[in-house]
């Protein structure tokens, strides 16, 4: 069973492995899987071994002939890719595909049991996962007591994009010590109004820039010129390869948030 | 003869029903800017919001609640005016000259004509404020002409062959935009996609202005031409007889209507059906005398698209929906009945 209730069956032995996502090729490496893996996307550039990996495409266009062609017996996809006939055309090939979708960063750390069981390493999986979740805990410990900020996460400035109840990222906020002043708009990622965003008037912005969005979403958006956050400079740019990517590197993202939100719990 | 005789001694007759049509248009027009300037997805005041737009004071509205009003809402209701009045023109425009009462500027594929323009202008010029309208306009101007040639065959061009042709065009440069977002990173494209229907935030004055610049002249050249567009929908022949420079009227037309999509196109993407409904209902209203339709499509345009914005920013707010797909939801059922009605 995946973690879109669909059922799956699959090979006792899992030696080909072809990861449609980058959170999932960090996925595989962290627990110790890279050698199996066969194919990924032009997104995956971490860990560095992943840029070796045959090429089947990005992830909302990967190539179907290329994914058979390398014969793999498992293909991961996230949610945020998945494609219904893609799957349909998968499992006609007889290739199991798993379905991920993380809401909170404990789903995170089961994904990484899960699919850590499934490729035959159980016991690095669930050190992979204790020792995240080691640090995740180490970081509220650090921030407990301490009165959480109102924060607008800007997914984009233009146009106004940002993140809702059903995102991992609103209890990654959460648990970096903010309250997201989005958290229950419906969604994952809504279309934010500039009208509510100024209304928000949130006393931090967090900004997921640089890796592999560049010098894109660097600044806050127009609306959210005049709030608490920007007139006292609480805007906070943190590697977006951190933060969009629902894998191990999210603890990184999470301990870069806490640090930058609350850094006197850091000295 | 008989018809110019009539139409130039009716000539009083028309400027006082001019008046009167644009007159009760332009009180319209104010009661639907006040209503889209008191909804939004935050609630202000209602007396006190009413108090400050006649700019006297703040009215009590704190200093959020007045840059709420006049930093967002009020610019972004000023685009979709803009777009309105381009949009709505152009289509009577188009209409008038393709003696075609399907023309319109989406359904042509002019829009996406202009759109393949201003996405060429952002990824060859980057961000340059005057690089987007200038190639949105080429490319709009583009457009119209390959529809035109296309529709024109051997028996001239029937509406048939012109929709036919607007098929083809609009095919065609779909593909060609789809190729570009393929071509650009990912994290451009979730901005091109929520563009391409139509998105009226984030407007900047200087974009706001070159609209409405924009606007003001088209409206003002279609409006020149209106007594000649009449006469060549009696047959560009007819019209040619009666001393109309047929080559000349033509050409303007569709620049000034191509300016026009290229203006609105490049403040905020392409927005659907407006060029078709506006200008239909405004016929229906008051007749086909495009003296009177093309300054009434302005003003009835400008309102419809501010009150579609309007919806559109606040039916599933704090979310919001691109302006395009309620243009869209409201003017391809009404088209549908006023198809049947005829």
């Amino acid at each position: 069973m995946d973690e879109d209730g669909r059922q799956v069956t699959l090979p006792v032995k899992i030696q080909r492995i072809v990861s449609l996502a980058p959170n999932l090729t960090e996925i595989v490496y962290a627990v110790g899987a890279g050698d199996r893996l066969v194919g990924n996307t032009e997104y995956c550039d971490y860990p560095a071994e992943a840029k070796n990996i045959a090429k089947i495409g990005d992830t909302m266009h990967p190539s179907v002939e290329r994914i058979i062609a390398l014969k793999p017996q498992i293909v991961l996809v996230s949610t945020a890719s998945q494609l219904e006939a893609f799957t349909q055309q998968l499992n006609q090939q007889r290739i199991a595909v798993y379905v991920t979708n993380p809401r909170s960063l404990d789903e995170i750390f089961r994904s990484i049991t899960v699919l850590g069981d499934l490729f035959g390493q159980s016991e690095q999986a669930a050190l992979v996962a204790a020792a995240l979740r080691k640090r995740a805990e180490a970081v509220e410990t650090k921030i407990s007591g301490l009165k959480p900020f109102s924060v607008f996460y800007q997914v984009s400035g233009e146009p106004l994009y940002t993140i809702g109840h059903d995102a991992y990222l609103t209890d990654l906020v959460r648990r970096a010590g903010g309250i997201s002043v989005t958290a229950s708009v419906p969604g994952a990622f809504p279309r934010y109004s500039d009208e509510s965003a100024l209304a928000a008037r949130p006393e931090a912005i967090i900004l997921p820039t640089g890796g592999s969005m560049g010098s894109a979403n660097a600044t806050a958006a127009g609306p959210l010129r005049n709030s608490p956050a920007v007139l006292n400079g609480r805007v906070y740019r943190i590697n977006d390869d951190h933060l969009s990517r629902p894998g191990p590197r999210l603890v990184d993202g999470l301990e870069e948030m806490a640090r930058a939100l609350h850094p006197e719990a850091f000295e | 003869m008989s018809t110019t005789k009539a139409s130039i001694d009716s000539g009083h007759a028309t400027l006082g029903k001019a008046v009167a049509v644009c007159g009760s248009l332009l009180l319209m027009l104010l009661v639907v800017l006040l209503i889209a300037s008191v909804v939004g997805s935050q609630r202000l005041p209602l007396a006190s919001s009413l108090c400050a737009l006649t700019g006297r004071s703040s009215c009590g509205l704190s200093p959020e609640q007045q840059a709420i009003l006049f930093d967002i809402r009020l610019p972004r209701i000023l685009l979709a005016g803009a777009v309105g009045i381009c949009l709505a023109t152009a289509g009577a425009g188009y209409q008038a000259l393709l003696r075609n009462p399907l023309a319109e500027p989406y359904l042509l594929g002019i829009s996406n004509g202009a759109a393949v323009g201003t996405m060429i202008a952002l990824v060859f010029f980057g961000v340059h404020e005057w690089s987007r309208p200038i190639m949105a306009f080429v490319g709009a101007l583009t457009a119209t002409f390959l529809v035109y040639r296309l529709a024109r065959g051997r028996a001239g061009a029937t509406p048939e062959r012109l929709i036919l042709a607007g098929v083809i065009v609009t095919t065609f440069l779909s593909s060609a935009i789809v190729f570009i977002t393929t071509l650009m990173d990912a994290t451009r494209i979730r901005s091109f996609t929520f563009w391409l229907l139509g998105d009226l935030s984030g407007t900047t004055s200087s974009l706001l202005l070159v609209t409405f610049v924009t606007a003001g002249t088209g409206v003002a050249v279609l409006a020149l031409n209106a007594r000649s567009l009449n006469l060549m929908m009696l047959g560009e022949r007819d019209a040619f007889d009666l001393g109309v420079e047929v080559g000349r009227v033509r050409i303007t037309v569709f620049v000034a209507a191509s300016l026009l999509v290229g203006a609105s196109v490049a403040s905020s993407g392409s927005v659907g059906y407006v060029g078709l409904v506006v200008p239909h209902l405004v016929r229906l209203s008051f007749g086909s005398d495009n003296r009177i339709v093309i300054v009434a499509s302005a003003l009835a345009g400008a309102a419809f698209v501010i009150l579609a914005d309007t919806v559109a920013r606040t039916i599933i707010a704090p979310r919001e929906l691109p302006v395009g797909a309620i243009t869209a939801l409201i003017g391809a059922p009404l088209f549908v009945y006023l198809l049947k009605r005829r």
